[in-house]
């Protein structure tokens, strides 16, 4: 059918459209509070894998502190909600909040990115290490604001807007899930376009560019600002879904997370990150219902993905099954 | 078309390229020769941008392009095919000639679009059609030839419709039907697009099939330029090459 | 910020030199891991991110032969050999398949290995804190007084063992055959291959090398604390940041940057108490901005 072979925008939509209908439909069908939980940490993991995809599968740079705009966007929005703004603003405080979330891990990127995009390799990846764990230790410092390593205490209020009540199970899965797929299908319009394809050209060869005519430096920066953006919308998402926010979200560990479910669903598909996420919080459930020895059994799993398999599950079988 | 006067450069204090004037006139194709080591190479890298002049001046048309920087260059007509190919592993032939039309026309910076269905397909068709590329359009760049992949070097070079078209050992690396091939290629190009060429070539027999002006360089100085005949004659030239020749 | 009790602890001899004191304690154990580091990174060109891990089973194995035999220089030996051993199947059987990888596939293959040996070292040895090995009985004395400053013998121990330490890792790879072939291995292993040396016995060599220095330094820190699982994960990140800072690769960088690190410690933990970690990483900021090959590095 053309439908499925036309790449544009509106397919893309749809798909998504069609989508969100049919995990709504799903919340009813299968009434499970605990599998509804799962889909939406997916969703949620899944935007903080595949914004950092775009840094790691497109551009070829890797990023060891991307959890740092996570943990940013989401004491943003827990700091926006438990302020005195939420008295003034009322049934528009949660919109307003997810945007300052997403503002402030965008200015954040900002200056991160101008200062480790000048560095090559390596010592990229520790810069912007270095400064995620710079930001944990200024969260565990500001201990009167941030509440220091006990982490936003207190909760905040979650008023309606548009209709929506977050307190409500089925409001919030469908408001997390919907704003997933938006962003989805726009990052989807975004590594299809011209600029997505300058990322796989910087990815692949990093000095023909400028033979070129074509200046890579500031279309990285770009792409290291939005990666970051999507990150702080994930840890606003995050951050509602817990009430909180924990200085533990802006340890170099939590930057491992995304970098576990970029390997296990694959970097070279858009989607891969998507399903590592998926492939990650089935094996978080499954295992730690089973033993205490959590991390034994991922270790064992990644060991088995880069040793054997050496590339991510969906790369895998889009291989086997659809080699052009 | 392209004139550069007494550029000089050095490394260290050892003189990779002395006092170097060379004169290409519009339209023409002109080759580079030397032995190995010569600084053949490095004139490239001179005059696209990638490393400084210490002395002298380089004009491209009426532009003082002396020391500007790489991409600038490219914008003022200079487009360049390198020795070892430099190209885009994952990408498909038809991807990488889009990907060089777009760097030039700064479309690069679009989001709205998609590459796929974008307008600059007729054209990258067109520049695959001029350099033979056609039969190969959707192949993943890793997985052409050594001669393809020169060609598609050549396809990025064409796509920024330059006024001087640089090529650094076009030949390299092929067996001698194959450079034939390449060159009767290179000469089909230059007569279409009527450009200015300068190529860095060592099979002498090619050099004086189809060079109009040969510059001779050797130990970073020119030591010797003209035509085929000659070329062939001057003494200066033979005692440079000691057997030299065909490689 | 408490800039003041900073400023009367430096103009206060006994503050001053107990301070000065701890940061040496600090860094010099600090030295003991992360030169194993730059050294692997150094020759191997491998970032070996599970060294912290190693550190870890160290501390293990010297408490468990500490419990075996209640001999302190034993154990702490064992700790090292043990871990030593260890480093080389690690080596043969896991590092090697990622000597030319990606960064990325390197740091993985180190993390799941951290994963994997932080919950078995609970499976064996318990979820529990276990408790030091103790000091040793020739140190279980009264603590020296210097201008005031309470100075427990036993540290002035461990600042000794790391610097004769660090004096010998400079004559072994300086003054020895090994050390030359191990420097040539770091530069141009394929010409070394070509003369009929054989690079694999010399790289697994340095491996075991460094993670006898990790194991040293876990099993020295067995002594001065408790042993818990995950007690590698934050002298990695601390290890890493001294190796960055004193340049990939080089010894005497990580010398310099160990002291460093180990003085902005203790002062730090004076002055801003609730940030110390994070002047490290404001250093290591500085440094990467500034000189990314590090103090001692080469520019590549």
């Amino acid at each position: 059918m053309a439908f499925f072979k036309k790449d544009n925008f509106k397919r893309d939509a749809i798909i998504g459209l069609i989508v969100w209908i049919f995990l709504l439909i799903f919340f009813f069908v299968i009434p499970s509070p605990g599998i509804h939980d799962i889909i939406q940490k997916v969703f949620i993991l899944g935007l903080f894998a595949l914004s950092l995809n775009i840094l790691i599968g497109y551009l070829g740079l890797v990023a060891f502190g991307h959890a740092a705009f996570f943990a940013a966007g989401a004491y943003t929005l827990g700091l926006f909600l438990q302020s005195s703004i939420v008295s003034n603003l009322g049934s528009l405080s949660i919109p307003a909040a997810i945007i300052s979330a997403i503002f402030i891990s965008t200015i954040l990127a900002a200056f991160i990115g101008a200062i480790c995009i000048r560095l090559k390799d390596i010592y990229f990846s520790f810069l912007t290490l270095a400064f995620q764990m710079l930001i944990y230790s200024i969260i565990l410092a500001l201990v009167d604001i941030t509440g220091g390593d006990q982490g936003l205490m207190g909760g905040f209020p979650k008023p309606p807007f548009l209709g929506i009540d977050l307190g409500k199970p089925f409001d919030f899965y469908a408001f997390t899930i919907f704003i997933s797929i938006i962003t989805i299908v726009l990052l989807r319009q975004l590594i299809e376009s011209p600029f997505g394809y300058g990322l796989r050209m910087i990815r692949d060869n990093p000095d023909r560019p400028a033979a070129l005519g074509f200046n890579n430096q500031r279309h990285k920066l770009i792409a290291f600002i939005i990666a970051g953006s999507i990150a702080g919308l994930a840890g606003s998402l995050q951050a509602l879904l817990d009430v909180g926010a924990y200085p533990e979200w802006a340890f170099w560990a939590k930057s491992a997370e995304p970098l576990f479910m970029i390997l296990l669903g694959g970097m070279h598909s858009f989607l891969g990150p998507l399903m590592g996420a998926f492939i990650f919080e089935i094996l978080n459930d499954f295992v730690t219902a089973n033993t205490r020895y959590y991390g034994l059994v991922l270790g064992l799993v990644i060991l088995s993905f880069v040793l054997g398999l050496r590339r991510g599950l969906l790369d895998w079988l889009l291989i086997k099954f659809y080699r052009k | 078309m392209l004139k550069i006067r007494g550029i000089s450069k050095s490394f260290g204090g050892i003189k990779a390229t002395d006092n170097v004037s060379i004169e290409l006139k519009p339209n023409s194709i002109n080759a580079l020769i030397g032995p190995n080591g010569a600084g053949k190479t490095t004139i490239f890298n001179l005059i696209t941008g990638k490393i400084s002049i210490d002395e002298g001046k380089i004009f491209i048309g009426n532009n003082n392009i002396t020391n500007l920087k790489e991409t600038e260059i490219t914008h003022l007509g200079i487009a360049r095919a390198f020795q070892i190919t430099n190209i885009f592993p994952t990408l498909s032939v038809k991807e990488s000639i889009k990907m060089a039309l777009l760097a030039k026309i700064h479309g690069l910076n679009n989001m709205w679009d998609r590459f796929s269905s974008h307008s600059v397909n007729e054209e990258a068709n067109n520049i695959a059609e001029l350099t033979g590329l056609k039969k190969v359009y959707n192949t993943i760049s890793s997985e052409l030839s050594h001669g393809d992949q020169k060609l598609l070097d050549i396809a990025l070079a064409l796509a920024l419709k330059p006024k001087v078209l640089l090529l650094d050992e076009p030949t390299a690396g092929m067996g001698p039907e194959e450079r034939w091939e390449m060159i009767k290629r290179i000469k089909e190009l230059w007569q279409k697009t009527k450009m200015t060429v300068l190529f860095i070539e060592h099979d002498m027999d090619i050099v004086f099939d189809i060079a109009q002006t040969i510059f001779v360089l050797q130990q970073g100085a020119v030591i010797a330029k003209g035509t085929p005949k000659e070329i062939k004659k001057n003494q200066a030239v033979i005692k440079a090459y000691l057997g030299g020749g065909k490689k | 910020m408490e800039i003041f009790a900073l400023f009367d602890c430096i103009i206060t001899p006994a503050c001053l030199i107990s301070q000065t004191a701890g940061g040496l304690k600090i860094g010099m154990l600090l030295f003991l891991v992360a030169s194993g580091l730059t050294l692997v990174f150094g020759v191997l060109g491998v970032i070996n991110f599970a060294h912290g891990a190693l550190y870890m089973l160290g501390a293990y194995f010297s408490w468990q032969v500490m419990s075996l035999t209640g001999h302190f220089g034993l154990a702490v030996i064992s700790g090292a050999i043990g871990v030593g051993i260890f480093g080389l199947l690690f080596e043969r059987l896991l590092i090697n398949k990622v000597y030319n990888a990606d960064l990325l596939v390197q740091i993985l293959l180190c993390y799941s290995v951290i994963l994997i040996l932080d919950d078995l070292v609970m499976i064996i040895w318990g979820d529990e804190f276990l408790s030091g090995i103790g000091v040793p009985e020739v140190f279980q004395v009264p603590p020296l007084f210097i201008f005031d400053a309470i100075i427990p013998p036993f540290h002035i121990a461990i600042i000794v063992i790391s610097m004769i330490v660090a004096l010998l890792l400079w004559i072994i790879m300086t003054k020895t055959k090994f050390g030359k072939l191990v420097r040539a291995t770091a530069v141009n292993p394929r010409m070394l291959e070509a003369l009929g040396v054989n690079t694999n016995v010399i790289k697994a060599g340095v491996f075991m090398l460094g993670s006898f220095l990790a194991g040293l330094g876990g099993a020295l820190a067995a002594s001065l604390g408790s042993v818990v699982s995950g007690m590698g994960n934050s002298i990695i990140i601390e290890s890493f940041i001294v190796t960055v800072i004193g340049g990939m690769g080089s010894i005497s960088g990580a010398f310099l940057a160990s002291i460093i690190i180990g003085m902005a410690r203790s002062f730090g933990a004076v002055a801003m108490p609730l940030f110390t970690d994070g002047i490290m990483f404001l250093i290591m900021v500085l440094v990467l901005v500034m000189k990314p090959e590090g103090l001692m590095g080469k520019k590549k």
